[in-house]
C-alpha cells in the first residue's frame, strides 16, 4: 500500500502503527462512499534491517456522505483497565455540524469507538488527547474538554491564549499548562511587582487541574517571563518534596531556543538551528544522555543533547515524523526518522533508526543529513592545537635553556683552563670583569656634574645672618598654628628644630609654657615640572662620564646626595596647640622661641653641634580677632586652581595627619591616580605650590590635601594630609577602586623607602668610619705604639678596593683581613688608654650607632 | 515573592563579575577568562531568549558589555571585524521601544538609537556600550566613525568644552570630553568604563601618532605620541610608545632625544628589544661605533636569552591598548631582529670599522649559525638586514684575509665558487632588447622576469669572480705566485662569459650596478695578475695586464703606477717616464671624478681595492725623477 499525506504514525511498544484512511479495495469501481480505517503493525527485523508488517486491522466507517478525516492519534491510558492504548481522533463533517469520535485500538487490532460529540465549529487549536481517554481543545480563548467517562463537553473557567502542555502531575491528576495575560495582583507590593516578570512581559503561566478543577500557580513550571515565548513544553519529571512541586521540563520558544528548566529556574539554553520549532519530546538512548527531539514547522528536525550543557547533536531536513521507542528491542530508546519522499513509496521503506551512538540503521535513504553541528568541536580542536603548541614551546624553551647552560659551562671551563695556564706559566690571572662577561651597561646613569660640588662648598662657607624670615599664626578648627619660616640659607646647618610658645603675661597660677606640637614642613614652591618645552631642545650630545672606580669620586658623591635630600624647598617650623584653653584668657600674648642644634659643617657629630634658642617674636591672640575670623584659613576654588596663601596651606598641613603611601603598579601606568584626584575627588592644585592639591569634594573629605609624586610611570608616593583617620579610610576606599588590579599600596612610616635606605647606608658607613677613626686615634696617641695597626690598616687602604670586591676570592680575602683587624683591635683593647680619650670615643661610637638604629627602626 | 527572571539574571551577572574580580590576577586567568566568556554568553543567550523589555534592557546591555569584553579578553589577539553583539543589542533596544532598524548601517543605527531613545534608565548602559563600539572602530582604524559616535555621546555643553582647547587633537579632546556614566552597584562591570575611556584615549593618541609618523608630520606625531605616553598604558605599550617616540625624534634629526626615549623604553620594559636595535641604529647614525657595538652585542645576548617571554604574560585587564593598535607601521617599527641578523650587523660593522679580529669572530659565528639551519636562523622576509648569503661569505673571506688567515679565506671562497658553479650560464649576453622592458607593456611581465633572471646570473657571476679574486690575492699573500696567477686567470675567464656590448652607455639602469661591480672585479683581477707576473719576472705579460686594466679604468692610479713599474723593469725607461708624467699630471682630477660618480663598492671588494694599491710609489717616483733629471742633463 502506498503512503499518502494523511497517514498517521504512532509508536507503540516498539512497534510502528500506521493508520491509513482509504476506500475498500473491492469497492473501488462502485460509487461506494464507504471509508475504511486501516491499521498496520510494523516491527523492525534485525536480520533484514527492515520494517515488516506483523499484523493489520480495519475499521469500517460505514456509508457516509460526509468527509472523514483523521485529526490525531496518541497513546493514552484507558481508565477502565489502566492499559495504555493507541487511539485515533476522527472527524466527520456534515452540512452544519461536525462530528468527532475517538477510536481505541486493542491489541487484537480491533477498533473500539470510545466517545463522540458534535460541534458547530471545527477543532483547530491546541487539540490534546490524554488519559481517560479524554480530549481537550481551545476555542475562542476558552478551554473545553471531554472524557470517555462523562461523554459531555465541559469548559474550564479560564481565559487563555494557548495551551503548551497537558499531562499528569503527581497529586494533581491531569494538568493543563496554559498561557494567559497577566492578572495584576492587588495585595502584592507594587514596587516589588514592577520588576516582576508578569509586570515586565505582561503574560503568565497557569496550571489547571482538570479532575479537581483547581488552578495551580504557573511559577513552579517556568518563570512567567517565558510565557511570552514558549510554544511547547515537555515535562520530564514531576514530584512532590515536602508538599512542594518539583518539576523538570524542557521548553521550546518562538525565539528558536530550547530551554531546560528545573523547579522553575532556567538551567540551560540552546539555540536551535531552524526557525519555528513546534514540538519537543525526550529520548533516553543507550549513551545515557538525555536527548530532546525537536520538530520544526518547516519539516526539519534536530536533536539536542544534554550533557554539561545543551548542544545540538544532529539535525535533519525534510523529515515527515520522528518517533521515539525501542524499535530494535535493545532496552533503550532509539529515534525513528521517517523522511518525506518525492515519490510515493511503500510504507516505512525509507527510514533511519538511530540513537546517535552505536545504533544506526538506515534504509532507502539517499539523503545526506547535515553533519553533526557540535559547535564546540571546532573550538575544542583549536584548544588542543594551542595546548600542543604551548607544550612544544615549553619543550623548545627547555632545550634552549639547556643549550645556554651548556654554553655557560663551557665558558666556565674555558676560564678555568685559562686560569690554570696562567698559574702554570706563573702569570697573575686576571679575572674578566663584569663588562667582559657581557654585562655592559649602555648608559652611565650615575653622573656627577663637577660644578655642583664647588657650588655647594661655596654655599656652605657663607654664614647666615638671619635664621628666620617670617612669623605668622592661623586658626584651623580648634587649633592654633604658629609658623616660623626659616631662612633658606640657614636650612642646612640646623637640626632638631622645634618651636615653643611661652606666655608673656604672668599668670602665677599657670605654667607659662604652652604645650604644643612642633612640625617642620617643607614645601616646594617650584612649579611641578612643566618642562614641556624641554622636548623641543636637543640635549647635549654626550654626558660626562665619571670613572667610578677611582676612590675620590666615590667619597665625594655621598655628601652631595645627602645634601640633595634636604636642599630643595623652604622649610617652615610650625607649632600646633589647642586654641580653646588659650582663649580662656581672652587676650593672650605669646613669645615664640625656636630651638635648634647648629651643626658644624665640617664635622657633623653631636659633639660639635651646639644647642641654640632664638627668639622669633611675639604673637597676640584675642577672642575678637578670632570672632572676626582674622586668622582663619581661606581656601577658594578659582578656575582650575585653589587659592590660599602659603601660610594657609602650611597651617592646614600642620594640623593634618600625614600619611604617605607608596603605590607600585607592576603592569600598568599610574595615570588613574591623577585622574581620580582631579576627577572623582574634585581636587585642584594650589596656585602657590602646585605639587599639593586640595580636595573640594563635598562631605567629610573636603579639605584634605594630597600630594602625588610620580617617581616613574609605575611608581609613586601619595601623601595624604587629612583631618582624621576616617577621612583617610574614605579616601583609600575610593582610591582602591580606581587603581589597576595589580597594584600594591604600602604605607610609608616616614620618608620613602629609597631615601631611608640611602640614609641607612650613610649612617652605617659613618658608624664604621667612626669606629675605624677612633681606633687609629688610639693608635697614634697610645704610648706604646705597636706594629699591628699600621700594617693591616695600610694593606686595606692600598689594595684596590673595587677590584677586590669584584671577585669572590677578593671578598674572602677582604673578610679575612677584616677578621684579623678585629682580632687585633680586641687585642689592642687590653692596652692602656687615656680616660678622656676613651670617653670621647665611646660617646662618638654610641652616637653613630644610635643614629643608624633610629633609621633601622623607621625603615622597619 | 516569585523568582523573577530579571532578578535571577542580575544575581547571576553579579556573581560572575564578583568571581572575576577576585580571580582576575590569579594564575589561571586565561582558563578563567574562557569560562567566564562562555558563562556570560549563555546568560546573554537566555536574556535574548525573551522579548526585549525596557526594565530588563539596562541589565541586558550591561551583560552584553561584559560579554564582549570577555570575548575580547579571551581571544588574546587584536580585535578585528564588527562586533555583531553590539548590533543585536541596539536592535533589541529599538525593539523594546517599538522601533526597528534592521537595514541600517552601524553608524546610522547608533545615531537612531542615541537620538530617538531618550529613556533615562538606558542612557548609562548605552553609553558604555558606545565606548566599546568606539574601541572596535578604533581597532579597525575607523577614526571618523569614532569621532561621530563621541559627538553623539556627548552633550553640546561637553563638546563646547572640548572645542575650547585649541590646538589639541580633535578626536582626543572629544573622547576626553565624554562624561563616563557612573557605575551602579547593581550592574557591576568587569572593566569600568572609566578604564575604557583612558584606554581609548591612549589608543587614539597612539594610533594617530603612528599615522602622522607614517605621513611624515613629525612634530604632530611627536606631540600625539607624547600624549599617548602620558596616558594609561601597560608596561608593554609604554615601551612601544617610547620606541616610536625614539624613531620619530630620530627622523626629526634629534638623535640624543631619540636615545633618551629609547632608553626610557628599555627602562620600562627590557623585553622591548626593538628599542635596542633602534639604539644601535641611532649610534650608527651618530658614528659612535663603540656604543653601537655595545648595543648590538647586548641585543644579541638579549635575543638569545629570552625568545618568547612576552607571550606568556597574562594581563588583568580584558580590554587593552595592545588589542586596539595594530598597524603595519607599528609592526615594522617593532620588528624583532633575528639573532642571526644582529650577528651579521655586528660582523659587518666591525669589518667596516676595521676591527678585523672581531669581524672574523663574528663572521665565523654567523657562518656557524647558518650551518645550524638556514630556515630557522634567517628571516626570509624582505625587511631583513641580511644581504645575500654569498656576499656574507665573501665578506667573511675578506675579513679572514685582512686578519692574515689566508688559508681560511681561500676555503671560504672555495665554498662560494663551488656553490655558484651550476648557477651561471656559459654565456651571458647583455642584449639591447632587454634594455627598455617597460616600454612594451604586454611583454613587460615576461621581460621583467627575464631581466631579474639576468640580474641573478650576473650576481652569481660577480660572486664567483670575486671568490677567485680573493683567492688570488690570498695566494699572492702566501707567496704562491703561480697559484695566484691561476686564480686570477680563472676570475678573468669567468668574467669573459659576459658579453658586454660596446655601447655601454645604453646599459639599462637596472643592471648598471651589477655591471659596474663586474668591471671593478676585472680591474682588480688584472692588476693582481699583473703584480704576480712581475713577481715571477714575466714582465711582458704583466705589462699587458696593466695595459688592459688601464683600458677598463683609464687613469686608475694603481694600474698606472704598476704600468710604469713594468715598463721600468722592462728597461723601457723613456716610455715609463712619459707615462709617469702623464699620469702624475692627470691623476688628481681623475681621482676626484671617479670617487664622485662611483657607487659604494660592495663591502667584500674593499679589501681587494686596498691590496691593489701600488706600494712603492715613493721609490719609483724618485728613480723616475732621477732618470728624468739625468735625461734632462743629457739633452742639455
Amino acid at each position: 500500500m502506498l503512503l499518502s499525506e494523511q497517514d498517521q504514525f504512532l509508536s507503540y511498544n516498539g512497534e510502528v502503527l500506521v493508520f491509513q484512511l482509504s476506500k475498500p479495495k473491492h469497492a473501488e469501481e462502485a460509487d461506494d462512499k464507504t471509508m475504511n480505517l486501516y491499521v498496520r503493525r510494523m516491527v523492525f527485523n534485525r536480520d533484514t534491517k527492515l520494517f515488516v508488517q506483523k499484523s493489520s486491522g480495519v475499521f469500517s466507517m460505514g456509508d457516509s456522505h460526509s468527509k472523514v478525516e483523521m485529526i490525531c492519534c496518541s497513546c493514552t491510558t484507558d481508565s477502565r483497565t489502566g492499559i495504555i492504548l493507541p487511539c485515533v481522533l476522527m472527524k466527520k463533517k456534515k452540512r452544519n455540524n461536525v462530528k468527532y469520535f475517538l477510536l481505541l485500538l486493542h491489541s487484537s487490532n480491533q477498533f473500539e469507538p470510545s466517545f463522540y460529540f458534535k460541534l458547530d465549529y471545527e477543532l483547530k487549536e491546541d487539540i490534546r488527547l490524554f488519559a481517560g481517554p479524554s480530549l481537550l481543545w481551545r476555542h475562542a480563548n476558552k478551554l473545553f474538554y471531554i472524557s470517555s467517562n462523562s461523554c459531555v463537553v465541559q469548559s474550564a473557567p479560564v481565559q487563555l491564549s494557548s495551551v503548551v502542555w497537558t499531562g499528569e502531575i503527581v497529586g494533581e491528576g491531569t494538568v493543563v499548562l496554559g498561557i494567559r495575560t497577566a492578572c495584576l495582583p492587588e495585595t502584592e507590593d507594587p514596587h516589588e511587582f514592577s520588576i516582576s516578570d508578569r509586570a515586565i512581559w505582561g503574560s503568565e503561566f497557569f496550571g489547571y487541574a482538570i479532575q479537581t478543577q483547581k488552578m495551580l500557580t504557573g511559577a513552579c513550571f517556568m518563570p512567567h517571563a517565558y510565557s511570552r515565548v514558549v510554544s511547547s513544553v515537555y515535562v520530564c519529571k514531576s514530584e512532590r518534596l515536602k508538599k512542594q512541586l518539583q518539576i523538570s521540563l524542557v521548553a521550546i520558544t518562538h525565539k528558536n531556543q530550547l530551554i531546560w528548566f528545573q523547579n522553575g529556574v532556567p538551567k540551560g539554553v540552546c539555540e536551535l538551528p531552524y526557525e519555528k520549532p513546534c514540538s519537543v519530546k525526550p529520548a533516553l538512548t543507550s549513551s545515557n544522555d538525555l536527548l530532546f527531539v525537536v520538530s520544526f514547522a518547516s519539516g526539519n528536525s534536530c536533536v539536542v543533547r544534554r550533557r554539561d550543557s545543551l548542544q545540538v547533536a544532529s539535525k535533519w531536513q525534510k523529515v515527515k515524523c520522528v518517533l521515539v521507542d525501542d524499535f530494535i528491542g535493545s532496552g533503550r530508546e532509539q529515534l525513528l526518522l521517517l523522511f518525506q519522499e518525492d515519490s510515493n513509496t511503500d510504507v516505512l521503506s525509507t527510514f533511519k533508526v538511530t540513537d546517535l551512538g552505536e545504533v544506526n540503521y538506515a534504509s532507502g535513504i539517499n539523503y545526506k543529513y547535515d553533519v553533526p553541528a557540535a559547535e564546540g568541536l571546532q573550538e575544542n580542536g583549536l584548544l588542543t592545537v594551542r595546548a600542543l603548541e604551548t607544550r612544544l614551546q615549553a619543550g623548545w624553551n627547555s632545550v634552549r635553556e639547556l643549550q645556554q647552560h651548556l654554553g655557560l659551562q663551557k665558558r666556565v671551563i674555558l676560564e678555568s683552563c685559562r686560569a690554570l695556564k696562567d698559574l702554570v706559566e706563573e702569570r697573575t690571572h686576571i679575572l674578566p670583569n663584569s663588562k667582559e662577561e657581557g654585562l655592559v651597561s649602555l648608559w652611565d646613569d650615575v653622573e656627577n656634574p663637577p660644578d655642583s660640588l664647588s657650588k655647594e662648598t661655596s654655599s656652605a662657607s657663607q654664614v647666615p645672618e638671619h635664621f628666620t624670615e617670617e612669623l605668622w599664626q592661623r586658626v584651623v578648627g580648634d587649633s592654633l598654628i604658629v609658623g616660623v619660616k626659616l631662612a633658606e640659607s640657614f636650612n642646612l646647618s640646623l637640626s632638631d628644630v622645634s618651636l615653643s610658645l611661652v606666655m608673656d603675661q604672668d599668670f602665677s597660677s599657670i605654667l607659662p609654657i604652652i604645650k604644643c606640637q612642633s612640625k617642620i614642613i617643607k614645601l616646594n614652591k617650584a612649579f611641578s615640572a612643566l618642562a614641556v618645552s624641554s622636548s623641543q631642545i636637543e640635549p647635549p650630545p654626550k654626558k660626562i662620564k665619571l670613572d667610578l672606580h677611582s676612590k675620590n669620586d666615590l667619597k665625594e658623591e655621598f655628601p652631595k646626595m645627602s645634601s640633595r635630600i634636604q636642599r630643595d624647598g623652604t622649610k617652615t617650623v610650625t607649632a600646633v596647640t589647642s586654641l580653646s584653653p588659650l582663649l580662656a584668657f581672652h587676650r593672650v600674648c605669646c613669645v615664640v622661641l625656636l630651638h635648634a642644634r647648629k651643626q658644624n659643617h665640617q664635622n657633623d657629630s653631636l659633639q660639635q653641634s651646639k644647642k641654640i634658642t632664638i627668639l622669633c617674636g611675639k604673637i597676640l591672640l584675642s577672642l575678637e580677632d578670632i570672632s572676626n575670623s582674622r586668622y582663619s584659613v581661606k581656601m577658594l576654588r578659582d578656575n582650575n586652581y585653589c587659592t590660599g596663601s602659603m601660610e594657609d596651606i602650611l597651617a592646614v598641613l600642620a594640623v593634618s595627619v600625614r600619611f604617605s603611601f607608596q603605590i607600585v603598579s607592576c603592569d600598568y601606568t599610574l595615570t588613574p591616580v591623577s585622574s581620580w584626584l582631579l576627577g572623582e575627588m574634585e581636587c585642584t592644585p594650589f596656585k602657590e605650590c602646585q605639587d599639593n592639591i586640595f580636595c573640594h569634594k563635598a562631605g567629610n573629605v573636603h579639605g584634605t590635601i594630597f600630594n602625588w609624586a610620580l617617581k616613574n610611570p609605575f611608581e609613586g608616593v601619595l601623601t595624604v594630609f587629612c583631618r582624621n583617620l576616617t577621612v583617610l579610610f574614605q579616601c583609600l576606599h575610593s582610591l582602591t577602586r580606581v587603581l589597576p588590579p595589580s597594584c600594591s599600596v604600602k604605607l610609608l612610616r616616614s620618608g620613602s623607602k629609597g631615601v631611608l635606605t640611602e640614609h641607612l647606608a650613610l649612617a652605617l658607613e659613618k658608624e664604621m668610619l667612626t669606629l675605624k677613626k677612633s681606633l687609629f686615634l688610639k693608635e697614634t696617641k697610645a704610648e706604646n705604639s705597636l706594629t699591628w695597626g699600621n700594617e693591616s690598616g695600610k694593606k686595606i687602604n692600598n689594595a684596590p678596593l673595587d677590584s677586590l670586591l669584584d671577585t669572590e676570592e677578593g671578598v674572602q680575602q677582604f673578610r679575612k683581613k677584616l677578621q684579623n683587624e678585629r682580632e687585633e683591635s680586641v687585642r689592642s683593647m687590653n692596652q692602656t688608654m687615656n680616660g678622656a680619650l676613651y670617653q670621647k670615643i665611646a660617646l662618638k661610637i654610641a652616637e653613630a650607632q644610635l643614629s643608624s638604629d633610629m633609621i633601622v627602626w623607621r625603615l622597619a | 515573592p516569585e523568582p523573577g527572571c530579571l532578578r535571577a539574571w542580575a544575581a547571576h551577572s553579579q556573581a560572575l563579575v564578583g568571581r572575576w574580580m577576585t580571580a582576575r590576577c590569579g594564575g589561571e586567568a586565561r582558563q578563567m577568562r574562557r569560562q567566564q566568556r562562555d558563562e556570560f554568553r549563555e546568560l546573554l543567550l537566555s536574556i535574548r531568549g525573551l522579548p526585549a523589555a525596557l526594565p530588563a534592557l539596562p541589565l541586558e546591555l550591561t551583560v552584553l558589555y561584559n560579554s564582549l569584553l570577555f570575548t575580547m579578553g579571551a581571544s588574546d589577539s587584536a580585535i578585528k571585524g564588527e562586533a555583531a553583539g553590539i548590533r543585536q543589542g541596539l536592535l533589541r533596544v529599538l525593539e523594546a521601544c517599538g522601533a526597528c532598524g534592521q537595514d541600517l548601517g552601524m553608524e546610522e543605527l547608533w545615531q537612531k538609537v542615541l537620538q530617538e531613545i531618550t529613556v533615562e534608565e538606558l542612557q548609562a548602559s548605552l553609553h558604555r556600550l558606545g565606548a566599546l563600539q568606539a574601541a572596535w572602530w578604533l581597532a579597525a582604524g575607523r577614526l571618523e566613525s569614532v569621532a561621530g559616535l563621541f559627538q553623539l555621546l556627548s552633550t553640546a555643553e561637553d563638546l563646547g568644552r572640548a572645542h575650547c582647547s585649541e590646538g589639541q587633537n580633535k578626536l582626543l579632546s572629544m573622547i576626553k570630553a565624554w562624561r563616563v556614566p557612573p557605575e551602579g552597584a547593581s550592574l557591576p562591570l568587569v572593566q569600568s568604563a572609566k578604564d575604557l575611556k583612558e584606554i581609548l584615549c591612549t589608543a587614539a593618541a597612539f594610533l594617530q601618532g603612528l599615522q602622522e609618523l607614517e605621513a611624515g608630520n613629525f612634530p604632530t606625531a611627536l606631540s600625539l605620541l607624547q600624549e599617548a605616553a602620558g596616558g594609561f598604558c601597560s608596561k608593554n605599550i609604554l615601551a612601544q610608545i617610547y620606541t616610536c617616540l625614539g624613531c620619530c625624534t630620530q627622523r626629526m634629526g634629534k638623535p640624543q632625544t631619540a636615545l633618551q626615549h629609547l632608553k626610557r623604553a628599555l627602562q620600562v620594559d627590557f623585553q622591548c628589544l626593538p628599542a635596542l636595535s633602534h639604539v644601535a641604529a641611532v649610534y650608527h647614525e651618530l658614528g659612535e661605533t663603540d656604543a653601537e657595538m655595545q648595543a648590538l652585542t647586548l641585543l644579541y645576548e638579549a635575543l638569545g636569552k629570552n625568545p618568547t617571554a612576552a607571550a606568556s604574560s597574562s594581563p588583568c585587564f580584558l580590554m587593552q591598548t595592545e588589542l586596539l593598535v595594530h598597524t603595519p607601521v607599528l609592526t615594522s617599527l617593532l620588528r624583532r631582529h633575528h639573532p642571526s641578523e644582529v650577528k651579521y650587523l655586528l660582523a659587518q660593522r666591525c669589518l667596516q670599522d676595521g676591527r678585523v679580529a672581531d669581524a672574523v669572530e663574528h663572521y665565523l659565528d654567523f657562518l656557524s649559525l647558518l650551518q645550524e639551519g638556514l630556515q630557522q636562523q634567517v628571516p626570509l622576509d624582505g625587511s631583513s638586514a641580511l644581504p645575500r648569503i654569498p656576499e656574507v661569505f665573501l665578506e667573511a673571506a675578506s675579513a679572514l684575509e685582512q686578519a692574515g688567515r689566508h688559508q681560511d679565506a681561500i676555503t671560504v671562497c672555495e665554498e662560494v665558487i663551488s656553490r655558484t658553479t651550476d648557477l651561471i650560464p656559459r654565456v651571458l649576453r647583455m642584449e639591447e632588447k632587454l634594455e627598455q622592458p617597460e616600454c612594451s607593456l604586454p611583454g613587460a611581465g615576461l621581460a621583467g622576469g627575464l631581466l631579474s633572471q639576468k640580474k641573478e646570473s650576473l650576481c652569481c657571476l660577480a660572486w664567483r669572480a670575486a671568490g677567485y679574486l680573493h683567492q688570488g690575492w690570498a695566494w699572492a699573500k702566501l707567496g704562491e705566485s703561480k697559484e695566484a696567477v691561476t686564480q686570477f686567470s680563472r676570475c678573468l675567464s669567468d668574467l669573459l662569459r659576459v658579453q658586454l656590448h660596446e655601447s655601454g652607455v645604453k646599459q639599462t639602469e637596472n643592471l648598471q650596478a651589477e655591471v659596474e661591480v663586474l668591471q671593478k672585479i676585472r680591474l682588480l683581477s688584472l692588476i693582481g695578475r699583473g703584480t704576480q707576473f712581475l713577481e715571477l719576472g714575466r714582465h711582458k705579460e704583466a705589462l699587458l695586464d696593466f695595459q688592459h686594466s688601464l683600458q677598463i679604468s683609464p687613469g686608475d692610479p694603481a694600474a698606472a703606477s704598476y704600468l710604469v713599474q713594468a715598463l721600468w723593469k722592462l728597461n723601457r725607461k723613456q716610455e715609463a717616464a712619459a707615462q709617469w708624467q702623464k699620469f702624475s699630471q692627470g691623476s688628481p682630477a681623475m681621482d676626484g671624478q671617479q670617487q664622485g660618480q662611483g657607487r659604494p663598492l660592495p663591502l667584500y671588494l674593499v679589501s681587494c681595492l686596498e691590496q691593489a694599491v701600488f706600494p712603492h710609489s715613493e721609490p719609483l717616483a724618485r728613480s723616475i725623477q732621477d732618470y728624468l733629471g739625468t735625461a734632462a742633463q743629457d739633452t742639455s
